[in-house]
């Protein structure tokens, strides 16, 4: 049987793993280093990962005491709250920017983001927005995870010594489950850096790196966009590894 | 009155479909009280109400003051927990000295207890690379170095090495006089109990069914619940004795029964049939049926060896009127 799955594993990681290397290893040298200095791109990338960045911040302020609320309590609604929360990982994501659009883009609440220096459509605030409806599930969920795997009986304790609920939240829940909101950080911000639906359709300006991708794609071709996602993917890659190892090596 | 530190009324608590029920329970201080009770029986689920854990119906005041929905950090106990549950991030020391950001520092207090509980190698210690007697010693520093007027402990030696225990147990024990504070104490161990307690309580399916002064309660069931939960055996119903009093069944130790072929001169003798024989080391076991009601007694070797009796036969069964307890 060990045979069998090991043919199995072996296709799907194969199937997982060529495509990117193929693109990774396809680009040529000169060409990475003719996209490097390119400004467009490189502002780009940092572009997005700025963005989500912001996206995924935003998230931790107002998703952890939500992830916290659903470990720690009982309430009418519980069980209907998480399916909502689940909802933007299975709508398109070309129907959440609509949804988005809608919502935020109308006259008055787009004139309102514009006098606070925000705006909604064609700025990082609504690419941001795109961001965070699409990937925070992913945060919300992983710090749920997280909080109830730490037992109550660490938070009653602490109170019995003298700190008040805030305070156990801060010193006693959130260390250890720092693990899991971190990870869930990461998930996020991944996530994040590849949303194209949505972004383009509130912001086709400023061009977050999947968007150039497109845009790149539909006026110049293959050869023009392949250097700009190898270099967005190797860049994504690098930040992702290095914190999740970070990560790793200080929980053990 | 005055010696009232903890004063409990009509506490009600409904979790799921437990309920729990105490009318009223009292600590004094610097008293060692124990609740006993089976596991189930709501004890831990009581500890955390006082605790402030649980929100509550009814009144509990603490000093004189009523602290009913008073917030637990607000309570200053100090809790133990079966498992200890010491903060996994935080090292032995860290843990102990957590609540210094909340409380006064009190370097004096901290050295003795390293010293009284002997935990001075395992300080720097992980939490992680503890084993069971070293945890609970360092969640015992942790909630007495807070300095509090009442220990709540649940359960604290049960998941301490067998070997550990007495040790422990003596600890515990020293503890009112030398931190002036009071204990409760949660077990269904009738031994920790019997040593430790000063005052003890019964506590069965969420309500205290009796407390008062250890030896008495332990000697003294006031309810056939109780005696049959402390492990008293022989009970019947005091109709059998032949006579009526304010008491509705009483127990005989089966070490005080004389089993004989021919009646003694003794208070009550009973004939019967013996139901059932069984060898244990050093002892007999015999159930004999009197009436339908089988009393079970306990017989030495030798005493067994020179009745020389079989399962079926007929026997007396003897015992005297103060060696009954009635309840």
């Amino acid at each position: 049987m060990k045979r069998i799955f090991v043919f199995l594993a072996a296709v799907i990681v194969l199937f997982l793993t060529l495509p990117l290397l193929k693109l990774i290893l396809g680009v040529g040298f000169d060409s990475y280093m003719q996209t490097l200095k390119d400004t467009e791109v490189i502002n780009s990338i940092f572009l997005t990962m700025k963005v989500s960045f912001l996206a995924t911040l935003f998230v931790l302020f107002t998703g952890l005491p939500l992830a916290y609320l659903i470990a720690r309590y009982e309430f009418f609604g519980k069980s209907l709250l998480e399916s909502l929360i689940d909802i933007p990982t299975m709508v398109p994501h070309t129907a959440a920017g609509i949804a988005l659009l809608m919502t935020f883009g109308s006259q008055n609440i787009q004139g309102f983001l514009e006098s606070v220096g925000l705006g909604f459509i064609d700025s990082t605030t609504g690419i941001m927005a795109a961001m965070m409806f699409l990937s925070a599930p992913y945060l919300i969920n992983s710090a749920k995870e997280g909080f109830k795997n730490v037992d109550v009986k660490l938070e009653n304790i602490s109170r019995s010594l003298g700190a008040s609920q805030f305070e156990t939240f801060m010193k006693i829940v959130i260390p250890n489950a720092k693990k899991d909101i971190i990870n869930g950080m990461l998930m996020m911000w991944a996530r994040g850096l590849g949303e194209f639906g949505a972004v383009v359709i509130i912001a086709y300006h400023p061009m977050i790196a999947p968007v150039l991708i497109y845009d790149r794609f539909i006026n110049f071709g293959l050869n023009y966009s392949a250097p700009v996602a190898a270099l967005m993917i190797i860049f994504s890659v690098i930040v992702f590894l290095s914190i999740r190892w970070l990560n790793n090596r200080c929980n053990k | 009155m005055q010696n009232k530190l903890l004063e409990i009324k009509d506490l009600f608590l409904k979790k799921e479909k437990f309920k729990l029920n105490i009318l009223s329970l009292d600590v004094d201080k610097n008293e060692y009280f124990v609740l006993l009770g089976k596991t189930g029986s709501g004890k831990t689920l009581l500890l955390e109400s006082i605790a402030g854990f649980e929100t509550i119906e009814g009144e509990i005041y603490f000093e004189g003051k009523e602290i009913t929905n008073l917030p637990p950090e607000k309570r200053n106990f100090g809790f133990l927990y079966q498992d200890f549950a010491l903060f996994p991030h935080l090292n032995a020391e860290q843990n102990i000295r957590f609540s210094e950001k909340y409380h006064k520092k009190n370097e004096e207090l901290f050295n003795d207890l390293v010293k009284f509980l002997q935990i001075e190698k395992i300080l720097k210690r992980n939490i992680q690379h503890l084993s069971g007697g070293e945890k609970q010693r360092i969640a015992l520093a942790r909630a007495v170095y807070s300095q509090p007027k009442l220990l709540l402990l649940d359960e604290p030696l049960s998941a301490v090495d067998p070997t550990m225990r007495n040790e422990i147990m003596k600890n515990l024990k020293e503890l009112p006089e030398r931190y002036n504070l009071s204990v409760i104490h949660v077990t269904h161990n009738f031994r920790e109990a019997s040593y430790l307690a000063d005052r003890l309580g019964i506590i069965l399916k969420g309500t205290l069914l009796q407390s008062g002064e250890a030896k008495s309660v332990l000697k003294n069931p006031n309810s056939i619940e109780v005696a049959r939960f402390l492990g008293f055996k022989n009970l019947f119903e005091i109709s059998l004795l032949g006579f009526e009093n304010s008491h509705k069944y009483f127990s005989i130790d089966p070490n005080q029964i004389t089993t004989t072929k021919t009646p003694l001169k003794s208070d009550y003798c009973f004939e019967g049939i013996i139901d059932e024989i069984m060898g244990i080391t050093d002892h007999y076991k015999i159930f004999v049926n009197v009436k339908e009601f089988q009393f079970f007694i306990k017989t030495p070797k030798r005493r067994f060896e020179e009745l020389s009796i079989n399962k079926g036969e007929k026997i007396y069964i003897c015992f005297n009127k103060k060696d009954v307890v009635f309840i």
